[in-house]
């Protein structure tokens, strides 16, 4: 295990830029703590990836739609591989949060903590909205001041003490209450053999065979059924919001590019050089189709929110890209559910 | 962050902070590559701000037509609700309802008002005199501006 104390309870920890905040988070944790992991791989593994259009939960008063698992998933999943074992705790007083958080880094254990992003005073202003879900590591103090590696930045920043704890406490959906990890152990080594044909069977459950219209891939094409009748039902200004709103959440910071689909296509690519495996490698370009597509959307959906709407940019057509999204992903999921089920028949039959 | 005075979203969203996103490299493996992010996501984002200070402008009248106290345009500012507000500030969502109409803002005690002062980051003076001041991300980079 490192011993990495530099005097006043500043850790050297190694920050590493990354696309979305908790497989960041979790990879650089994890890396610290010595076990060597992309975020990619962290993603995948966590089971990042996801497909949700919940219109009865609401931000800013539009749908919610979501790429990607319930914040604090990918975690949760990391959790259950043996060998990883994570001290994790909640709140409710602010002071004793912060006094618990700088026990712990006098101790030299860097810290993940959940935030809202709305009270960060380092975050560009223009993402300064009230998202709590946020994940970032505390890796010293220096006076008043914490320094934070924020996965989502390109270099370490540092964070008032107050303005951090406001944002531990931030209120509203997802309110993170205080929430603070570390990690304990980690094993020397990750099973990939075993790990990696398990995430993706939990991605293919989720995706392909959830009971409810509203996710995986029949969420999709549920989005794509009700987009066709937002100008009808909500008039066309309120169905453009509603639109960027989607895109933000396919695209804004965090995700990696196309709704998480390129993140996961690279943890498919890392994955099917592990396991030398072809057929996970040919299942990473189909995905990457599906991403390209989403980004298709994306582009038509930009600019009839910029009023540079094209002859053929219309909510129809935009319906019709997200339900080839709908079509690649189920053909990427079914071939991936077939390859889980050889994977586990193979290694019954080694074991037999 | 750079310091821009007055704040624009002109330059893209990151404040010209570089981020990260996958993209394909030259032998076709996904790699993390870092840059300004993908453009388009700069229209949608510009979008959802043009909204909140289109709501911004409508409270301001509001206000200034005493249909509301000016909590309502503090909450605006900030993007809270009701809700978010009463989260904050640890009372009941009746109770804030009741202040953002002026009759009953106008009687606060100095202890309720100091908890939206905390809050909103501005003075229990100025919202007793209902003062319009920058939201809480703006402090510091934008002088607050009198009403009248």
């Amino acid at each position: 295990m490192p011993d990495n104390r530099q005097g006043s309870g500043v850790i050297d920890f190694p920050h590493r830029q990354s696309a979305h905040c908790e497989s960041g988070v979790a990879a650089n944790l994890l890396t610290w703590k010595g076990l060597e992991i992309t975020e990619a791989m962290a993603f995948g593994i966590g089971s990042g990836l996801f497909f949700g259009y919940l219109p009865f939960i609401r931000l800013n008063g539009l749908p919610l739609v979501t790429y990607r698992a319930a914040p604090g998933n990918i975690l949760k999943q990391l959790e259950k591989i043996s060998g990883i074992t994570m001290d994790q705790k909640k709140f409710r007083d602010t002071n004793q949060a912060m006094a618990e958080l700088d026990a712990a880094l006098e101790q030299g254990i860097p810290v993940g903590l959940q935030t809202g992003v709305f009270w960060l005073p380092y975050f560009p202003r223009a993402l300064r909205f009230h998202f709590n879900a946020h994940n970032l590591v505390v890796y010293g103090k220096e006076g008043d001041e914490y320094l934070i590696s924020d996965p989502v930045f390109p270099a370490p920043v540092r964070c008032p003490a107050k303005d951090l704890a406001r944002a531990r406490f931030a209120s509203g959906a997802l309110a993170p209450k205080g929430k603070m990890y570390s990690l304990r152990s980690v094993p020397e080594q990750l099973d990939y053999n075993r790990h990696i044909p398990e995430a993706i069977g939990s991605a293919c459950r989720m995706m392909r065979s959830s009971p409810f219209p509203l996710i995986g891939v029949k969420g999709i094409r549920f989005l794509a059924g009700r987009l066709e009748k937002w100008p009808g039902r909500l008039g066309r200004e309120r169905a453009d919001l509603h639109l960027g709103h989607v895109v933000r959440m396919q695209e804004e910071i965090g995700t990696g590019g196309g709704g998480f689909r390129y993140m996961y296509v690279a943890f498919l690519q890392e994955s099917g050089e592990r396991l030398q495996d072809p057929v996970v490698h040919d299942c990473a370009a189909l995905l990457t189709e599906a991403g390209d597509t989403w980004r298709q959307f994306g582009v038509m959906a930009a600019r009839i929110c910029k009023n540079r709407a094209q002859p053929d940019d219309t909510y129809p057509a935009m319906a019709e890209t997200i339900r080839n999204c709908a079509q690649l992903e189920e053909k990427v999921f079914q071939e991936l559910n077939h390859w889980v089920k050889q994977q586990g028949q193979s290694k019954a039959q080694v074991t037999r | 962050m750079e310091q821009q005075t007055p704040p624009t979203r002109e330059n893209g969203i990151t404040d010209g902070v570089d981020i990260v996103g996958y993209l394909v490299n030259d032998e076709g493996n996904y790699e993390l590559i870092s840059g300004p992010g993908w453009q388009p996501v700069n229209i949608v984002n510009r979008q959802a701000w043009q909204e909140i200070e289109k709501q911004i402008e409508v409270s301001k009248d509001h206000v200034d037509s005493g249909r509301v106290s000016c909590l309502h345009y503090y909450m605006t500012i900030n993007q809270m609700n009701i809700g978010l507000l009463a989260g904050y500030t640890n009372q009941s969502r009746l109770r804030v309802r009741l202040h953002l109409i002026p009759f009953f803002f106008k009687r606060l005690g100095p202890n309720t008002l100091k908890k939206y002062g905390d809050l909103f980051q501005v003075s229990t003076d100025d919202l007793k005199n209902g003062r319009i001041k920058a939201p809480i991300y703006d402090a510091g980079q934008q002088a607050g501006q009198r009403r009248d």
